[in-house]
Order: structure tokens, then sequence, then C-alpha cells
């Protein structure tokens, strides 16, 4: 956190009352929503020619750069003073206000960005507004035939059921009034586009966004969503988060959603875009707004009727059929039928060997009963690595993730990923040697997209395996304790039998050499033998 | 607990309330707001406020601002004040209130303010038509010049005493005896809001900021200055305030609202024995 210091704000920072004056919203803390690829894709698809664009609370640094770059005129809201000034100083053609969204006087604008969502608009120095009030407020700001991008966090999204320690229950600093217990924050998308409505504006396009609220890489419009996604689409979707401690299997949880068509209902977040319709006019057309867009790695795609297309301009192609590969052989691994692992794993090398993509994965590949075909299409290494290690890439890939996924495998032997990948490689008829190994690692490496998360925070249930491996092994060392106590217990007993003779024996050669006998015989023992010593010392 | 709790008679006035006899106080465990403050109820370098005692506190407002720099353990109770107000509804109470109590800026023991008295006075005197009585901080009743610079325009120069401590009873009377000056004027001016300002607002004193708001020698930067002050409380700044909106704003900043009861006092100070299992 900054102090501020003697410095005067720059001028286009205008303070406009519930500024914070210690308070930064970028520091890391609650983590402002990091919108990328996507986000930054549609906002460019609605940036007016010659309107006015605000944005409201905070935003990526990129996405500030992009808008205030195409805009012709931008201004820019937010609480925390320091930031404010970063920015005013980053970007001095910008307007900058500081304080909170009540306070900020109603002008009108062409574009109003929400995207952050309404909960760090509200300040410390007030007491916090309801969501619908701010809403009201934010409503008031779009001129008319203007548009709003509103982000809301779904308080039962998916990312919510994997959440050991849920972030918005741990009392960090900016939950001075904590979120949950506002009765008007939407319940559900229906009640997000009832609320919009309500504010007099029309919703153009609901998406749900996902893999997770903080770091959201894909935008999929109700429309979409109500049809049914193929696998080889939501396939992906899943959050692979490492920060956070889980409960839960985030890839089961999503695929779970989506087979239930509760994409939406579910969604972590979802971004509304809502217009403010000109008056006379019928409801505003929507025509521009993409069906969805979805990011993966560093490509982006547009979901289109008839299929996706790669942005920008690529030709639209259907998506492929089938299930996603690594699903089939979870499945066949829980059910220990290693017949169709086999026969799977086979057809895959022989398809790689045919020519199949070399930066496939069992993640992104979809077979169908008869073909292999990959869902999206990564950029393919320089030059075409050996299929051997192509085929090994694939199956350690497999086996690091099907470990850290604590599935079921007919496997009965404690195995490592390296292991397990190249008996995986013997069943698919191939034989690759630890060398093999090596290069695939390497392989993966530079494809990107690791298989093996470098630092993740332990889920919940590696946490009840941890506890009941710990659990076994005390029961066993206090076991082995006891055992002890029992032996030791049963040694001293000896131990003190064994002395108690002995002092027994003691006492008797006492009272023995007390003895009128014993001593008679002694005395006259005493002269025979110094007769003897004499007579050897005179002989020797 | 802390020599602050102490001040102003503050912790008299709270066991008075609770039924206790006010001559020897009570430790209280925890940390007492000892004045109004717009940052978390105390000064920036809180260092001395161990983490496990409750930090007592008048206004929400503070609380939330705390909590976003990190403070915990903040409980609202108000302000002393509004329990010496409690104990003594009628005390100075009169029907011919007359003329305006003024309250220049103060320093402290450890901090002095740089300023010029005899300008502000002058202003004084042009913009007060009624008899005027200056109120000066111990440290600046002591200091001869200052108390002339008040008095050559005949103004009536008065002090409260010292801020006292738990072991003498220098400050036990503080807050009554401001109290009754409080309720003798019509009006309650200074050149800086303060708590002399709110306290004379919640008895029906019109409120008054002006003049020279004098600096600290070393101010600290969280505070955001008097430039922060004037865009808070805007309608608090001028030579005439309306009365309703001050009292309204001095209810808010007291944290009327958040009187406790004496049992609830005697338990969060610490002052009932409890039994341990």
């Amino acid at each position: 956190m900054t102090v501020p210091t003697g410095h005067e704000a720059p001028e286009n920072v205008r303070l406009i009352g519930g500024e914070m004056l210690l308070w930064s919203d970028t520091s890391g803390l609650g983590g402002v929503t990091e919108w990328r690829g996507a986000a930054l894709e549609l906002v460019r698809r609605m940036i007016p020619e010659n309107g006015r664009v605000l944005l409201v609370g905070p935003h990526p640094r990129a996405l500030v750069d992009d808008v205030a770059a195409r805009a012709a005129d931008t201004a820019v809201l937010l609480r925390s003073y320091p930031d404010s000034c970063e920015l005013g100083e980053r970007h001095p053609g910008l307007t900058v206000f500081c304080g909170r969204l009540e306070a900020l006087a109603a002008e009108p604008y062409d574009l109003v960005l929400a995207m952050d969502g309404l909960l760090r608009t509200h300040s410390a120095e007030a007491p916090a507004a309801a969501w619908i009030e701010s809403l009201e407020a934010l409503a008031g700001l779009v001129a008319l035939g203007g548009r709003l991008v509103l982000g809301v966090r779904n308080d039962l999204g998916v990312d919510r059921f994997i959440e050991a320690r849920p972030a918005d229950r741990e009392c960090a600093d900016d939950q001075w009034a904590p979120h949950g217990f506002d009765p008007s924050y939407p319940s559900g998308p229906e009640a997000l586009g009832l609320g919009l409505e309500a504010a007099g504006l029309s919703v153009q396009r609901r998406y749900a966004a996902y893999p997770d609220r903080q770091s959201p890489r894909s935008l999929l419009s109700s429309e979409a969503l109500e049809c049914g996604l193929p696998e080889a689409l939501t396939f992906p979707l899943s959050a692979r988060d490492g920060g956070r401690m889980l409960v839960a299997d985030p890839l089961r949880l999503t695929r779970l959603v989506f087979r239930h068509r509760l994409g939406e209902a579910l969604a972590p977040l979802w971004l509304a875009v809502a217009t403010r319709p000109p008056r006379g006019d019928g409801p505003a057309t929507a025509d521009e707004l993409p069906l969805g867009l979805i990011e993966e790695g560093p490509a982006l795609y547009e979901l289109a009727a008839g299929g996706i297309r790669r942005l920008p301009g690529g030709q639209v192609r259907p998506i492929p059929g089938g299930r996603v590969v690594e699903e089939i052989l979870v499945e066949a691994c829980a059910r220990e039928d290693v017949v169709t692992v086999r026969a799977l794993l086979t057809e895959l090398a022989d398809w790689l060997d045919a020519g199949g993509d070399a930066s496939a994965a069992t993640d992104s590949l979809v077979y169908d009963g008869r073909r292999f075909a990959a869902a999206d299409q990564p950029a393919a290494p320089a030059e075409r690595p050996d299929p051997h290690v192509v085929l090994c890439r694939i199956l350690w890939r497999f086996a690091v993730r099907l470990l850290a996924a604590g599935h079921h495998h007919p496997w009965p032997w404690p195995l490592e990923a390296d292991q397990l990948a190249l008996t995986l490689c013997g069943m698919a008829g191939r034989t690759c040697e630890p060398g093999d190994l090596d290069r695939a690692r390497k392989l993966d490496a530079e494809l990107g997209q690791p298989a093996e998360l470098t630092e993740h925070a332990p889920t919940y249930r590696d946490l009840i395996c941890t506890r009941d491996r710990l659990a076994g092994q005390l029961t066993a060392a206090l076991a082995r304790i006891s055992r002890l106590e029992i032996k030791l217990s049963y040694r001293e007993r000896e131990l003190v039998r064994a002395k108690a003779k002995l002092r027994r024996t003691q006492r008797k050669a006492t009272a023995y050499r007390r003895t009128l006998g014993y001593r008679l015989s002694r005395r006259l023992a005493r002269p025979r033998k110094v007769a003897r010593r004499v007579i050897r010392l005179l002989s020797g | 607990m802390d020599e602050s709790n102490h001040w102003y008679g503050h912790s008299r006035i709270l066991g008075k309330y609770c039924g206790l006899s006010d001559e020897a106080p009570k430790r209280i465990q925890g940390f007492l707001q000892h004045g109004w403050n717009y940052l978390h109820g105390f000064p920036p370098n809180d260092h001395w406020t161990s983490p496990g005692y409750p930090r007592f506190i008048w206004s929400d407002v503070l609380r939330r601002r705390g909590w976003s720099m990190g403070r915990r353990g903040q409980y609202l109770i108000g302000a002393p004040w509004i329990y010496l107000l409690c104990l003594e509804p009628e005390l100075g109470a009169r029907p011919d209130r007359e003329g305006t109590i003024w309250y220049p800026f103060h320093g402290w023991e450890k901090h002095s303010v740089s300023g010029d008295h005899a300008r502000l006075a002058d202003e004084i005197r042009n913009v007060e038509i009624g008899p005027v009585t200056v109120c000066l901080y111990w440290l600046e009743y002591a200091n001869p010049d200052i108390r002339r610079a008040y008095q050559s325009r005949g103004f009536r120069v008065i002090c409260h005493g010292e801020r006292g401590s738990r072991w003498e009873g220098k400050g036990r009377d503080f807050l009554r005896k401001q109290l009754v000056e409080l309720r003798r004027h019509r009006r309650v001016a200074s050149n800086r809001l303060g708590s002399a300002l709110f306290y004379g607002a919640s008895v029906g004193c019109e409120v008054a900021v002006y003049g020279d708001p004098m600096q600290f020698d070393d101010e600290r930067p969280e505070y955001g200055g008097t430039a922060r002050r004037k865009r808070l409380w805007p309608e608090l700044h001028g030579t005439h305030v309306d009365p309703e909106l001050s009292s309204e704003v001095a209810r808010r900043e007291l944290g009327f609202e958040y009187q406790a009861t004496p049992e609830e006092l005697r338990r969060m100070f610490g002052w009932k024995r409890v039994r341990i299992q």
C-alpha cells in the first residue's frame, strides 16, 4: 500500500468524494478480475468511433491501455487515490475520477465498462450501497443508445464448489462490508437480466465466463450454451488455478456442469452487455456481438454458427465431434479395463505414425470411434519430432494428470509418472527408453501448457490423503509403542526378580562365611598355604 | 492498559456510567479513542495499540477505514462525551445562552503548532458579534504571549485544564467543565474541525469553522490535510453553518447510535471478573 507523499495529484485526476487515500486495488489483494484476450476482443468490437467511454472500477492494465488508445474520449473511475494518480500519470489524456460510484456526476457515456463488477466501486468512506443501488447509479451513466458491459461474479459458480477456503470469507482488508449478505445481489442469470431491465437497460447478450472468476479466458453466450456445446469445446474450460486450495477436481465438476446444461447458471462469472434503448426505436440488435470467444493458450477463437474460427481472420471450421481421449482413458482405468486402454493407445500410436498432430495431447484430442481430431490447433513445433517422442510426451502428460487427479488405475505397484508413461508406451506396442522420456519432457516444455504445475497448493483431497496416511502411521507407531511397553514391563519384572535372587544368594553367602566351621577351616588352611608359598619360592 | 484511556476524565465518566466510583478509575482492557479523528480513530503510528485488545472507537466510518488499513478488533461504543451527556442531561444548561466559545487548534505535549494567534484574534473580532470566550489548551494557556493576543482584543480566555491521568485527578473534570462552557454559549467555533466543535454541536451550539487552520510541525500525510477535511465536510466550513446539519453530523461523528449499556461496557472493559473454567 502506498502512502500518499507530499506531491499533488496529476491534473487529470479529479477527487469526487469517497476517495480512499491509503488503498490500492492493484496490490493483488482480493484480485481484480484479470480480463485477457477474449474480453479485449469483445470490448474492441464495442468501442464507439467518436463516443465517450467510461471504465468503472479497476481493470487490468492491458485493457485500460487498449481502450485509451482506441476510444476518442476515455474516463476512468477508481476508488483508490494512489491507483488514480498512477493511472493519471501514465495516461495524461485520460480523465480519472477518484471516489465512489454514487458520488460521480451522471453524465452520459456511449460505452460504460464495469467488468470487475460493482463491489470495488464502494469506498470505506461511506456505507456500502446495495448492488441494485450501485447498478442504478451505473445505469444513469449510460447514454441513450449507449452500452453497458457489466461483470457479475456468481455466488454459486462452479469455482465456488471447489474452493476449500472461500476468498471472500477470509476477513481480508477489503472486506469491511463483507460480500454475501446483500439480498439485491443477482441470484442467477435471469435475476441479473431483470435487474438490468429494472435499471432501464435492455440486455443484448449475456456471457458466461470460464474457467474461474479470477482470470476468465472464455466467454460463452447464453444462446450458445442453450444449444449444448461439443465436448471438444467445453473440456478445456475447467479451472487450472494452482494458487488456491481446492476441495474437488475442478475438471470433473466442470464437465458435469456442461453435461447437465448448467453452463450459464453455474458460470463463475457473468458478463452482461446491455443497452439503453433509444426512444422510439425497436429493440437494439446485437448482431456484431460474438456468440462466444474462447482463449486457448496464445490463440483466440470465435464461436460462430457453423463452428469456430481462429482470430484474427481465420476460416470457420466445424468443431470435431467425439469424446475427449483423456476421459475415455480415465474411465477405462476406473473400470480397470486394460483392453480398452491398450486398443486406444495402439490406435493413437498408429495415428501418430501416420503423421498425426505432434502437439496433440490426451486432454485436447477427441476420438469419435474412428478418427482422432484436435479440439484446437495449437502451433506445432518448428521441426517435427520423432513419433516415438510425441507418443511418449502424450502418455507422460496423461500419466502426470492421472496421478495428480488421484484417479483410480489398474497398475498395482506404486508408480511414478515416468514409470507409468513407459508402461503405457509398452501397452501401445512401442518400446520407449528413459532417453525418449527426457526428450518428451523437453518437447512438453517447448509446447507450453506444462502438465506439471511447479508450485500448487494441496487440494483438500490431498490433505485428506495425507491425514489418512499420517493416521495410519500413527496407529502403527502407537501399536509399536504399546508392544515395546509390554516388553519393557516384562523385562523389568525379570530384572527385579533376578536382582532379588542375587540379593538372596549374597545374603546366604554372608551367613555361610560367618559360620564356625567355615572360619575354622580358613584358619587351619592358612599355615599350610604359607608353607606352600615358601617352598615354591625356594625351589623356584 | 494505556494512559490515553484516562485522559480528559474519559475512564471516570465511563466508570460512573457503569455504576463505579470515579475516585479511582479502573484499568480499561483495550484502547479508547480519545479524540475525534478522521483516520481510524487513532494516530497513524498506532503500533502501541497491541493487537488482541479491542479498540473502542466512535463511529462506523472509522471502523470501515480502519479495516481497510488492516486494523481489526474494533468495537463501536461512541464517544465518552455521549455518556457524559447521558449522566448530566442538565449540567450547566441555561436559557440565556450568548456569545461564542472559540477553540484555536492546539498542539500537544509532543508537537507544537505554528500559526499567528494575533492575526487569528483579529479575524475572530471581525466575524463574531457577541462576547467571545477563547479556550486554549493548557500548553498555549501557559504562554503569556498567546494569552495576551486574545485578551488584548477583549476576549475572555479560559482553559479546561490538563488532560490528566489515571493517578492524578487533574483531568477528571475536563469534559464536565467543557460541557458547562458549551452550554453557556450560543456558538462554538474553531479554525479546524475537532472534538470540541462536535461536542458543541451536540449540545445545541451553532458551529463555525474559519480562520488560518494552522499546521502541525510534522503533520502526517495519512490524514490528507486540510483539503481532505474540506472535501469530506464542505458544509461545516464557513462562518455560518446550518445548525440542523451540524447537529446531525455531530451525532454521526460522536456515534450517538452506538451508545452501549453499562453491563456491556463492564464486560467489554474487563471490569467484571470472569471466572475461567
